[in-house]
């Protein structure tokens, strides 16, 4: 049973002369684990922050669950926002907050949680990725893999219905990359919608319900993750393989 | 929020409609300038006290009191007209600014009406043409009758004064001594290193009144009035005001008052040395300190709110707002804060009766929100656009963003740079003693012409400013620590 999540409907964003995204229309439905894939400068955080409107499209439309996004008010998007959770390359930490605080931030300003409530959904987040003993901690303690898995408890503190994620493990030194894709393969095992960008091809090889590739503004190709690795229809798709495997 | 920009667009509108007046004066077709003192039911004068013995001030129980000659003249012009007497203290060289922005009725203050002077003022006839008188001591008073007496003695005179030129032309013959104090000149003359000093006939008076082993000759020196006369200075075209006054000037004179209010003020004068010590003056500066801290704390609230306001304005979208945002930092940071602090009290003063101190206050916490938006701006520019796209992708209203991210890693962040913007408002709030706030610089004048002392009174100001000055730096230095505190290091 599968249910349209998002649906993107001839998304086009441009920067001054420059088309970013030039007219790309997709479904994500609930559930979906779709990895994106591509080389620097394709567009692909743009696209990213086009769904939740961080990015303003230039025309398109974007529905989320059913509500067409693109021209709702400020006020508006805010609640749409929190239910698309965002984990950046750079973390982005609060860092004149604790962890715990970092957490409990939004669900108490935005849903009025009190205090205990939620202090006690941040516990159980942290436990959820490893690290209840860091509650008090400020960021600038923590190791990148423990920062980028407080950024995830963070935004998975608004329980949010879709998780994008760019780059996640990028800025990260290689022995914590493992620590990361690791709370992210068990969200998806949990049955969160996700959207990644990311260059671990092993982790979208396994994760993945979708590949898509994106090359100059469009999503050049998409399929399975075997049909994406294992036999790329388009030649770009294949330059870029060819290339990534290669390193 | 719409509120707020109208009040700055109608302060707008005064500030231009000001330059547009300022050149036009203010020329009544009938003088009904007495009849608006006597409708006030108050009569404005505007002073400099620092001029013993015409005008200066005592501490009354505490309290700072003008008084003089000049205080007594003007008593009495109330008096005839029937109305009470408001002094105003400004410095000598803001006088004339005040009675044509309409902040006094009329200026005393030892005033010499010289021709360029009356382009801009009227003025009352002369009440008063300072005589120049000769201390010498007691014993030796039968001995000297006046200028001519002293063929072959060395004389005494305050340096740089009217009385060195006089003696040097007319007492030829008389070698000078020149100090810069008279309390000095009179231990010279008490050790016959002198044998006379040449004083204004008032200070003169001061000095003998309070020491029995001095007397007073007349020096009989040839004089030019208009060099020496003093006048009552008025708005131009207030020739009713003009008229009244010399009406009671006429009596003065006519009553020889003159020589009463001269004697009761050399009375109030201090001049011995014997309780000149800092110390004894402490109240002054006490009160000084009270007004320094006062200007400069309201002055730091209300330019910290201001200034938030501002970088916002400047950050944020609406152009009309940026633009006046900006207009407003560039100029008043274009501008220096002595003319804003003439401004407000002088410029708006003409639609708005606003009191001196009030007009320090607003002057420098105006000039402040500019500085402190430019400080603030430049923090949540310090802080990665991450930061908000974190908060903003978490449901965060940029509201919420603002207050709860952004704004509190931004205020760490500047919190130095505002710690010395706070540091010199104490310092620069200085400026606010030319429109007459007694704030400490205004005292240590106030101590330095009671004492006579130059040096003294300005160095217990300096050794007062730097204790403020650093204690607030001590005390914001804390915070800072405390602030970095939250960051626990690797
Ligand atoms: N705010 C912006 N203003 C102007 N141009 C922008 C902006 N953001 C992105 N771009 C441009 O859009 C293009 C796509 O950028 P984007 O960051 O989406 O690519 P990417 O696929 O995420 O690359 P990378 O792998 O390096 O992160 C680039 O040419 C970039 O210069
Ligand atoms: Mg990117």
């Amino acid at each position: 049973m599968t249910k349209p999540l998002i649906e993107i409907d001839h998304l086009v964003k441009k920067f001054g002369d420059n088309t970013v995204l030039n007219d790309i229309s997709e479904t994500i439905n609930q559930g979906d684990v779709i990895v994106v894939i591509g080389a620097s400068g394709g567009g692909k955080s743009t696209f990213l922050r086009s769904l939740n409107l961080l990015n303003k499209p230039t025309s398109g439309k974007i529905a989320f669950e059913g509500t067409d996004i693109t021209g709702l008010s400020e006020k508006e998007l805010d609640q749409v926002r929190e239910k698309m959770g965002m984990v950046f390359q750079q973390f982005n930490l609060f860092p004149n907050m604790t962890v715990l605080e970092n957490i409990k931030l939004a669900p108490m300003k935005v849903k009025n949680a009190t205090d205990a409530e939620a202090t006690a959904q941040a516990l159980a987040l942290l436990k959820q990725v490893g690290l209840e003993d860091k509650a008090e901690a400020y960021p600038a303690s923590l190791s990148g893999g423990q920062m980028q898995r407080v950024a995830i408890a963070r935004a998975l503190a608004m329980s949010p219905d879709v998780m994008l994620f760019d780059e996640p493990t990028s800025a990260l030194d290689p022995e914590m990359v493992g620590e990361v894709l690791k709370v992210m393969q068990d969200l998806a095992k949990s049955g969160m919608t996700m959207i990644v960008v990311t260059h671990e091809m092993g982790f979208a090889h396994e994760v993945a319900d979708q590949v898509w590739f994106m090359d100059q503004g469009v999503i050049a190709e998409k399929g399975t993750p075997e049909q994406i690795f294992s036999a790329p229809k388009e030649e770009r798709t294949k330059d870029f393989l060819s290339k990534v495997l290669a390193q | 929020m719409k509120k707020k920009w109208m009040r700055w667009l109608t302060a707008l509108l005064v500030l231009l409609s000001f330059l547009g007046f300022s050149g036009i004066n203010h020329v009544q077709a009938a003088d009904d300038s007495l009849q608006k003192v006597k409708d006030k039911g108050v009569l404005v004068m505007g002073t400099s006290p620092d001029y013993p013995p015409y005008e200066f001030l005592v501490n009354d129980g505490g309290k700072n009191t003008t008084v003089g000659i000049d205080i007594s003249i003007a008593k009495q012009i109330a008096k005839d007209m029937g109305v009470k007497l408001q002094i105003k203290s400004m410095d000598f060289d803001l006088l004339l600014v005040g009675l044509q922005t309409g902040k006094v009725d009329m200026v005393i203050s030892a005033m010499t009406p010289t021709s360029e002077r009356k382009q801009s003022v009227d003025f009352s006839e002369l009440y008063y043409t300072a005589e120049q008188s000769i201390i010498v001591n007691k014993a030796d008073a039968k001995l000297y009758k006046d200028k001519d007496s002293f063929v072959g003695k060395k004389i005494g005179v305050q340096t740089g004064s009217l009385q060195a030129d006089l003696a040097k032309e007319q007492m030829s013959s008389s070698p000078q001594l020149g100090l810069a104090k008279y309390t000095d000149l009179v231990l010279a003359l008490k050790s016959h290193k002198v044998e006379g000093i040449v004083a204004e006939e008032p200070v003169a008076l001061a000095y003998v009144q309070h020491d029995p082993d001095l007397a007073l000759i007349n020096g009989k020196f040839t004089l030019d009035p208009s060099e020496n006369g003093q006048a009552i200075g008025f708005a131009k075209g207030a020739t009713s005001l003009v008229a009244a006054a010399n009406k009671s000037i006429d009596k003065i004179k006519k009553k020889g008052l003159i020589k009463q209010y001269m004697t009761e003020a050399a009375d109030k004068m201090t001049t011995n040395t014997t309780d000149t010590s800092m110390i004894h003056y402490w109240k002054y500066f006490a009160k000084g300190i009270g007004y320094t801290l006062l200007i400069t704390a309201i002055s730091v609230v209300i330019g910290v709110i201001l200034g938030t306001l501002l970088a916002l304005m400047r950050l944020g979208k609406n152009k009309l707002l940026h633009a006046l945002a900006v207009a407003y930092i560039e100029f008043v940071r274009g501008t220096p804060l002595m003319i804003q602090v003439m401004f407000v009290y002088f410029g708006l003063g003409i639609f708005l009766d606003i009191p001196a101190l009030l007009a320090g206050i607003i002057a420098v916490a105006l000039n402040s929100g500019a500085y402190v938006a430019e400080i603030i701006r430049s923090g949540i520019e310090s802080i990665p656009v991450g930061q908000t796209e974190a908060a903003r992708s978490l449901g965060l209203s940029q509201k919420q963003t603002m207050q709860s991210v952004v704004f509190p890693q931004a205020l760490k962040n500047i919190w130095p740079a505002l710690g010395n913007e706070f540091i010199s408002l104490i310092k620069e709030s200085s400026i606010v003693s030319i429109i007459g706030v007694t704030d400490l610089i205004y005292q240590l004048k106030v101590v330095q012409t009671a004492t006579y002392k130059g040096v003294q009174p300005i160095i217990v100001a300096m050794v007062i400013y730097f204790v403020l000055t650093f204690g607030l730096s001590k005390i914001l230095g804390y915070f800072e620590k405390r602030m970095k505190h939250d960051e626990a290091t690797h």
